[in-house]
């Protein structure tokens, strides 16, 4: 009798003593009571089912990744509206990822980065009109955002819950008031153009595709960094600091330097976010700011599903695709929205991805099962068969 | 100096508005430890509520009572429903009111068009008197709202302090559990406060429909002023409210006549400075 972990979907030896094996033996019982009956063995399809779901559990992800990763190249090739409206949606998808990072993992949710993300984007455009190169733009815009968030950070993180909500909307709103009535700055209401975009001999991000291109990789970029951050050791216990704070600062954690860390890393993402905005709208003006903006990021990472990276890109397409395209087919768009947020926090926490979520679950499920199905002593004419 | 008594004046009126509405929902945090956010649409709406009944009866008072009665009475529908379904988990509380803005905001929208409206007030009110001393010509519009946001403060500090339903609602804020295991019915406290936020908000957007105008965006601005309010009286404390009004409709007030640049972010100095000094405001209690 083997007493080393069985592989898995090695089911087909002879009964095993391994403990999954014996859940699995158990469970059987319930699935004896399947109309399938007790007797019936498992068949080609039922085998060939549970490779495609094996399958799909493994490779599922990546494989998702990189089908929409080639359909996203494609599209972006064209200069017509489709390529503008994902632009869009991938400059918000990295900022409402970068929120997610800060709202579902460290429970930090900031109704501010609305006007973080304006800081760099009027920092890239005000040290152009001050004519430095657009390289050194982009160095000021993202060292300003990143400044700022050190500095906002140290009042900021005191709190946590309902106040820090407040409190950042309160910064939020004092970037937003700056941008608006410092005209000598900041343009006031008319905002600022970008003219130049940074080039580097043949890479040269004037050229449409190649910004286009340079976007689609830079998203790609910050969601992986964001989800090897959120599976590291440090973002596990950001996570605690989240679900039981005195724990963790009784077990020696630094609880308050894990969410200024946290902080820091969602303002920088949300200022690259920003300088991908200017490069793509080449113009910046207090409306991208707004409080309703603010509100925008938020039901983005709400809807998506707080605390799943992926699911707050995926809100993200969905606001941006109802604000620039259904908005002109339903007038009443924005009550629509409203009311699909109320609905999510009342039923569907989880958000859209929690849906997704759900059907791995059932996936995972259904896996076991007809696992277990595999492993039950088969009929004469089964045992051996490899 | 005559310009300074005007700005000062100009000050109080506005924080006289700003208290209306930030008292409300200091209550209602204070009490039900709800942050709701749609105070400011709620504000709003009362505004438009007040404007069209005005336009159509022609007598300002009918319009302030209608203002106020109309989001009382949607104040009590949320309470009953969205408040109650949401079971007191406070971020959701917190995301479903943000919701409701934009719901709300819409609703304003499609109905009222999105030019900014003004309510005027009736006959002697509507014009302008010489002030004594100083000799300012000042309108009467605003001494108004001035004197009714004193005797609105005067009888909510009445009501608090005076009678058994204050106490209890005191009491509610220091402790609910234990106001509910005493055996007072804590939901209907909570329907209460939060009608009372709401028609406050409500008396607030018309009384303000005067002198501030019924925007677009009016709610936003609003809302800001009074999250700045709670963060420097602290979150839940009536008598911080009517410091914090004071203190942010007169920086508001000031940095609009002296500071035109930074006017809108002066306001938010004071709260940057006490949530770096005092975290839980002025009058706040440690929050838990």
């Amino acid at each position: 009798m083997s007493a080393g972990p069985a592989p898995r979907g090695a089911s087909q030896h002879a009964p095993g003593t391994t403990h999954r094996e014996e859940g699995q033996q158990a469970r059987t019982g319930a699935v004896a009571l399947s109309p399938a009956g007790p007797s019936s063995p498992p068949g080609r399809g039922a085998r060939l089912t549970l490779t495609v779901l094996r399958g799909s559990r493994r490779f599922g992800g990546p494989v998702a990744g990189v089908a929409v990763g080639v359909l996203l190249v494609l599209l972006l090739q064209g200069n017509g509206f489709t390529s503008t409206l994902l632009l869009d949606m991938l400059v918000y998808a990295i900022a409402a990822m970068s929120l997610d990072f800060l709202g579902g993992y460290a429970g930090l949710i900031s109704l501010g980065q609305a006007g973080l993300l304006g800081v760099s984007a009027y920092g890239v455009a005000i040290a152009e009109v001050h004519f430095f190169s657009p390289w050194a733009a982009v160095g000021i815009g993202l060292g300003a955002v990143l400044a700022l968030g050190l500095v906002m950070g140290i009042a900021a993180v005191r709190t946590k819950g309902v106040s820090f909500v407040i409190i950042t909307l309160a910064l939020g709103q004092v970037l937003w008031g700056l941008a608006f009535q410092w005209v000598g700055l900041s343009e006031g209401d008319n905002g600022i153009p970008l003219t130049i975009l940074p080039s580097l001999g043949p890479f040269d991000l004037n050229d449409p595709l190649t910004l286009r291109m340079t976007v689609l990789i830079v998203f790609a970029v910050v969601a992986l960094l964001l989800v090897t951050i959120v599976h590291s050791p440090f973002g596990l216990s950001l996570r605690g600091v989240r679900s039981n704070e005195t724990r963790l600062a009784a077990l020696g954690y630094r609880t308050g330097l894990h969410r200024y860390l946290a902080w820091v890393i969602a303002v920088f993402f949300t200022g690259v976010a920003g300088v991908l905005y200017i490069f793509v709208n080449q113009l910046i003006s207090p409306a991208t700011m707004a409080f309703s903006e603010d509100g925008l990021l938020v039901i983005m990472v709400v809807l998506g599903g707080l605390g799943s990276i992926w699911g707050p890109a995926l809100g993200a397409v969905v606001i941006v695709l109802f604000q620039q395209e259904l908005s002109i087919y339903v007038t009443r768009w924005q009550t629509l929205m409203g009311l699909t947020l109320i609905a999510v926090v009342l039923f569907s926490p989880g958000g859209l991805w929690g849906v997704v979520r759900a059907a791995g679950r059932r996936r995972d499920a259904l896996i076991a099962r007809l696992e277990a199905r595999q492993a039950r002593p088969a009929g004469p004419g089964q045992s051996g068969a490899a | 100096m005559q310009q300074f008594i005007a700005q000062t004046l100009n000050g109080l009126t506005l924080a006289g508005i700003i208290f209306l509405v930030s008292s409300g929902f200091t209550l209602v945090f204070g009490v039900m430890r709800v942050t709701n956010l749609s105070h400011g649409a709620v504000y709003l709406l009362g505004g438009y509520i007040g404007y069209s009944v005005i336009t159509a009866t022609h007598n300002f008072f009918y319009g302030l009572v209608a203002g106020a009665l109309a989001v009382g009475v949607l104040g009590l529908i949320l309470e009953r429903t969205l408040i109650t379904w949401l079971g007191g988990r406070e971020m959701a509380e917190l995301l479903a009111t943000l919701g409701l803005i934009y719901v709300l905001d819409d609703i304003s929208l499609a109905i009222w068009g999105g030019t900014p409206l003004t309510i005027n007030l009736p006959g002697v009110l509507g014009r302008s008197v010489t002030l004594p001393i100083s000799g300012i010509v000042y309108p009467n519009t605003r001494l108004f709202i001035l004197g009714v946001s004193i005797v609105v403060a005067l009888g909510l500090y009445l009501l608090l302090r005076r009678t058994r339903v204050g106490a209890i609602i005191r009491a509610g804020v220091d402790d609910r559990e234990m106001v509910g295991a005493l055996g007072i019915n804590v939901r209907l406290v909570f329907t209460l406060v939060f009608t009372l936020g709401a028609a406050l908000a409500g008396f607030a957007g018309v009384l303000g429909g005067t002198v501030l105008g019924v925007y677009t965006g009016g709610d936003s601005d609003i809302l800001l002023f009074a999250l700045a309010v709670v963060i420097i009286g602290g979150l839940g404390s009536f008598e911080g409210a009517i410091v914090g009004s004071l203190i942010i409709g007169l920086a508001e007030t000031y940095g609009t006549a002296y500071f035109q640049a930074v006017a809108y972010s002066i306001v938010f100095i004071p709260v940057i400075v006490i949530l770096l000094v005092k975290p839980e405001g002025l009058l706040g209690k440690v929050t838990r």
